[in-house]
């Protein structure tokens, strides 16, 4: 009998202490509802991947901004940009998504409307008439809809410090023939010409890939290679590599080993010449080397070629489930407008150019140059991942990192890369 | 002589190697960003600062993130090490029927990588409506750890002498008066290695709290940390502050429990 009693004291306290355990997270979290849901009071949720310092405060200025011009208030969920990326389907997918969410133009957003997950924004694009041909059909899904609101976008070029062009006696290349020899004079000085950073960031190969491809085969071949209709073992492929090898004895020989941010460092220390690198690595430039960077656009290989370049196109979709569609569109088609993208470009890092036409980006010499560059370009492309998948890309890492290592082994290489390749298209469609 | 003099010099060498990481740490947390950025993280310091403690305190709110860790961390270290104590009491002490398959059916849960439980948790913990909350978390923690404390701690249970439990029944004492009174206190050796165990394996999470979380204010530590990388550039000196800031509870609690912890595992290991 006193067994009995003693056990239900034991069990008692069990249950003490469970409840404890669940009161105390219990206070801490009822303050505040959930970050989604809670359609009834008008509350939008917008999940951001900006984690940076600077990025995550821009963006916190923009929902302000909004919250004041009345409507449904709208909630920032800032999150660190590798658990968003891994997270994304979980978010989509879910029974109660949130809202709004940042993420890319082109087909790594129709990836997700193919299975049905996006909101079709098609009526936020009547205001949006300014736009360009490029970010419309970069913000229509396969099967027509409207599913992006683009808002900034930003460049990719060879970028290099002025002070040491000059100090080498080199100008900017503008074929590939002026490239190579350029290659060759900053050797002769003791210094690797081509700077890259592969560890941690091999991704950053891609950019040589794109380039290579859409200046010998041109962006419509790009794409459809990338989209699953070409063939990666192509002898027009094998042509993108043999180019490659021709400068592959320029390379930093130390850029396999640290990511992109330290071969920006090795950049501006003048321990490479130049990088093929998007604009964000400015972010990661001290701020009194910013004024002497400058940057050329990738050398021309077939003038017969029409021009490409790989402008990244960022912005917002909404999820297929929101609570309120119509707050969600009103949301949208704000931040289409010029004021909201000026808000943004002006306390965001600086180098990201509005998608609206009418939009300000920064003043300084280094941004009109990019904007002018994208502007006369006769085709624009995203980005590796951004123009197949983010499935596609580790393919490619793959692939490339090996051809840095082996040249020789290419044919090899594009072969496993193609069977790779299958692999993912398989497995999507 | 020279063999111990080779001794210490070897041991030192050793020891530095195994430190150098967590010095090199440190010493970037005290880098301003343009140092970092202009010489690299591997050069030499060129400049001080405290301004990242600052930053990573303010900027990553990295003080709502270990309130926030806390929160999970304590609740699921009490709760899965009491839980995991009646289960180990009852096994090693009691001829339950099947007490060896129980014991095993624990443990392989256990064997299971966690990473293919991902989804199924997630999706779990969200039909029942607790999804984004931290108590789904303290869950998956107790549900995780029962399994492995159980097991270490029927090992210890078992080997405490059977006239202690024979004499306090004759003293009246019930199998719950015993499990209090008596085990519990023998016990405490291997609860306060776990305890510090299971605190730094909890506290250092990251998989988890992404999994069943998804708004940055509930965030716990780990994933406030990863939210000091940028999208494409992040500025390692905050999140080096970032870090030695958030290894401050573990250390506190490896250090409070260090002799148990020492002790625990030998205990656990001799039979």
């Amino acid at each position: 009998m006193t067994g009995l009693a003693a056990d239900r004291r034991t069990f008692l306290k069990g249950l003490g202490l469970l409840g404890a355990a669940t009161l105390v997270p219990g206070c801490a979290t009822s303050t505040k509802s959930p970050g989604s849901g809670s359609a009834a009071t008008g509350e939008l949720s917008l999940q951001s991947n900006l984690s940076s310092e600077q990025a995550k405060a821009a963006m916190e200025k923009l929902v302000a901004a909004y919250n004041k011009t009345g409507g449904s208030q709208v909630k920032l969920n800032t999150v660190a940009a590798e658990i968003f990326r891994t997270q994304l389907p979980t978010y989509l997918t879910s029974a109660n998504p949130p809202d709004v969410y940042t993420w890319y133009a082109g087909s790594v957003a129709d990836s997700y409307a193919k299975k049905d997950l996006l909101l079709d924004v098609t009526s936020v694009w009547d205001s949006m008439g300014n736009y360009s041909k490029a970010m419309q059909s970069l913000s229509t899904s396969s099967a027509g809809q409207k599913i992006f609101v683009p808002t900034s976008y930003y460049w990719w070029g060879m970028f290099y410090r002025k002070s040491n062009f000059a100090k080498w006696g080199v100008t900017p290349p503008k074929t590939w023939a002026e490239f190579v020899a350029v290659c060759k004079t900053i050797q002769s000085k003791g210094i690797p010409p081509i700077g890259i950073g592969l560890g941690d960031t091999p991704w950053v190969a891609s950019a040589w890939f794109d380039y290579l491809n859409i200046r010998i085969n041109g962006a419509p071949f790009h794409r459809k290679l990338l989209a699953g209709e070409g063939d990666f073992t192509d002898p027009k492929v094998k042509a993108v590599f043999t180019k490659w090898r021709e400068v592959l004895p320029y390379f930093d020989p130390k850029g396999k080993s640290f990511p992109f941010q330290e071969a920006t460092s090795a950049l501006l220390a003048g321990k490479t010449g130049m990088f093929l690198i998007g604009t964000f690595f400015a972010d990661s430039a001290p701020k009194d080397a910013l004024d002497d960077i400058d940057f050329f656009q990738f050398p021309i290989i077939d003038p017969a070629v029409p021009v490409a370049e790989e402008a990244p196109t960022d912005g917002y979709f909404a999820s297929k489930k929101v609570k309120d569609p119509e707050g969600t569109k009103k949301f949208l088609t704000w931040l289409a407008t010029p004021e909201a993208q000026n808000i943004y470009v002006q306390s965001s890092s600086g180098t990201a150019i509005p998608a609206n036409p009418d939009g300000k980006s920064a003043d300084t010499a280094l941004v009109k140059k990019g904007k002018a560059m994208i502007e006369g370009a006769a085709e624009i492309t995203q980005f590796f991942n951004r123009d197949s998948s983010d499935a596609l890309q580790p393919t490619a890492d793959a692939a490339l990192t090996k051809f840095l290592d082996k040249p020789d082994q290419i044919d090899k290489i594009l072969a496993d890369w193609q069977a790779a390749a299958q692999k993912v298209f398989k497995a999507g469609a | 002589m020279i063999r111990r003099t080779g001794y210490h010099v070897a041991m030192s060498i050793v020891s530095f190697l195994w430190v150098a990481p967590i010095l090199w740490v440190v010493v970037i947390s005290f880098r301003s960003f343009d140092d970092v950025a202009a010489n690299g993280l591997g050069s030499l310091p060129h400049s001080f600062t405290f301004s990242t403690y600052k930053s990573a305190w303010e900027d990553a709110d990295e003080f709502r993130a270990l309130i926030n860790s806390l929160l999970v961390t304590i609740p699921a270290v009490l709760l899965s090490l009491g839980l995991a104590s009646i289960a180990a009491y009852g096994l090693a002490r009691y001829s339950i029927p099947f007490r060896r398959t129980i014991l095993l059916l624990m443990l392989m849960g256990n064997l299971l990588p966690p990473q293919i439980l991902l989804i199924p948790i997630s999706r779990f913990v969200e039909l029942i409506g607790y999804y984004d909350t931290l108590i789904a978390l303290i869950a998956v923690h107790v549900g995780f750890g029962l399994g492995f404390y159980t097991f270490v701690l029927h090992g210890f249970m078992r080997d405490l002498p059977r006239e202690i439990q024979e004499a306090a029944t004759i003293d009246g004492a019930g199998p719950g008066r015993i499990y209090s009174s008596v085990i519990l206190p023998l016990t405490r050796p291997a609860l306060a290695a776990l305890g510090a165990l299971s605190f730094t394996w909890i506290f250092n999470d990251l998989l988890w709290s992404i999994t069943v979380i998804r708004s940055g204010e509930k965030m716990p530590v780990t994933p406030a940390l990863l939210g000091l990388q940028g999208l494409f550039v992040s500025s390692w000196n905050v999140i080096a502050a970032g870090t030695v800031i958030a290894a401050v509870p573990t250390v506190a609690v490896f250090l409070r429990f260090q002799k148990h912890f020492v002790g625990g595992l030998a205990i656990g290991a001799v039979k």
